[in-house]
């Protein structure tokens, strides 16, 4: 129970968003009663709350992954993570932000036990297969399709640390605690991704104009 | 002339670069060049779009979920009796509801509690958990009760603002109608078979539903909330 302050608070807030126009107020309290309903062991509420988020944990799995099958296992073990745990979801954040974060736990650890047994170098030769003779350089579609190509051919530590600094925001102290390292081990492995990045995408538009040219 | 290494380059992006840095940046087209593909390198990484998972990912998880009865056992009394008894609730509550929301609407003065009417509705995030079948009810009938006096409080605060418009006060009915289910699950759980309680948990829902649909359909319409 909350009391008269708390109420007013709430009630403000309501009037605020009002005022602004916000459009998903609706939405929040309609996730509000999906998660107390999934609180309750409800199926068709867990369902739902899937159907909600779930474009965006299996992106971030599959980011950090960079593998459609080891993303689908992530996913699967997230949302189970979280709905065993949900009752002790406090609602201090959004459950959107709150399943966010457990996805990422959950990759990360998978990452984690991934290279134990394996160097994180291990599987970057240098060259790559970005190359697309169908395609034409420069287009907005082609870079996008170029960087997230080259992203999945980076090392599992620099695609980990590039993806939760420039997109996840993400500092070097949360990264350095999630995945085991050094605040100054993340800021290294940050710049070297970036410049392994730089040097996938050139590379995949130099191969990309070279069989254009050839044709 | 000797240019920025990749991990100055990455200082500068993040914006915490050595002393000196600044200034060779600024005479340095190379540099500046590099330091521009990075930037949009990673704005690239940002605008990356999301991704739609396998279709048949939920039914896997589905499979690993350990709460396939309990919809069933809450949502289907599966009795005669039960329904009568939901069908009666609806039209007590019912009824209170839209005098409330009458008042509310009209603003009617002699409506109003006097101030300093105690409000409580239940907090989304504080399981409950009554100690007895009893408490549990007794939590339901107050919440019913007390409806009626938060939405007239709710009303009185916000006529000293400037005027919230109907959806607010049907935002707060919406969430006030959660308390009621939620409330109505948690005395279920106790005792899942009784008829009261699995009467007030279909008169919540229902209520719920409806204004749900309501908001949905105003907004589309772009009309405000009619209250039945």
């Amino acid at each position: 129970m909350f009391g008269n302050g708390q109420l007013r608070g709430h009630v403000t807030r309501l009037i605020e968003q009002e005022r602004k126009g916000r459009k998903d107020l609706l939405v929040e309290l309609t996730e509000a009663s999906l998660v107390r309903r999934a609180r309750s062991g409800e199926l068709e509420a867990m369902r739902q709350l899937y159907e909600l988020h779930a474009s965006r944990v299996y992106t971030v799995v599959r980011r950090l992954a960079a593998d459609d099958e080891m993303a689908a296992d992530l996913a699967q073990d997230a949302w189970c993570n979280a709905f065993q745990k949900v009752r002790d979801f406090r609602g201090d954040a959004a459950f959107g932000t709150w399943v966010h974060r457990i996805a990422v736990n959950t990759a990360l650890t998978r990452l984690r036990q991934r290279s134990r047994r394996r160097d994180l170098e291990q599987g970057f030769d240098g060259r790559t297969t970005l190359g697309n003779p169908d395609r034409q350089p420069a287009s907005e579609a082609v870079e996008r399709v170029t960087v997230q190509r080259a992203l999945d051919l980076l090392p599992d530590g620099y695609r980990s640390v590039l993806w939760l600094h420039d997109v996840e925001g993400f500092t070097h102290e949360e990264i350095g605690a999630r995945l085991g390292i050094a605040v100054g081990t993340s800021k290294s492995q940050l710049s070297k991704a970036r410049a392994r990045l730089r040097a996938l995408v050139t590379e995949s538009r130099t191969e990309v104009v070279d069989h254009g040219a050839s044709q | 002339m000797v240019h920025l290494s990749n991990e100055t380059l990455s200082e500068l992006l993040d914006g915490s670069p050595a002393p000196g840095v600044q200034e060779h940046l600024a005479s340095c087209s190379v540099c500046q060049g590099e330091l521009e593909v990075l930037r949009r390198m990673r704005t690239q990484l940002r605008d990356l779009p999301q991704l739609d998972p396998p279709p048949d990912l939920w039914s896997r998880i589905e499979e690993r979920l350990p709460y396939g009865g309990e919809r069933r056992r809450l949502g289907r009394p599966g009795r005669v009796a039960l329904r009568v008894a939901a069908m009666a609730a609806v039209f007590v509550i019912g009824l209170a509801l839209g005098q409330a929301f009458q008042r509310g609407e009209s603003g009617d003065e002699g409506a109003r509690p006097a101030a300093g009417v105690p409000l409580t509705v239940v907090d989304a995030n504080e399981p409950a958990s009554p100690a007895s079948l009893a408490d549990a009810m007794a939590e339901v009938r107050r919440l019913a009760s007390e409806y009626d006096a938060a939405l007239m409080n709710l009303q009185r605060m916000t006529q000293g603002r400037s005027a919230p418009g109907p959806s607010s006060l049907a935002r707060q009915r919406l969430a006030n109608l959660e308390a009621l289910v939620e409330a109505s699950r948690a005395a279920l759980a106790t005792d899942p078979a009784d008829p009261v309680l699995n009467a007030y948990l279909f008169t919540a829902v229902a209520e719920r539903d409806a204004m749900m649909s309501q908001l949905t359909s105003a907004r589309g319409s772009g009309s405000g909330v009619v209250w039945r």
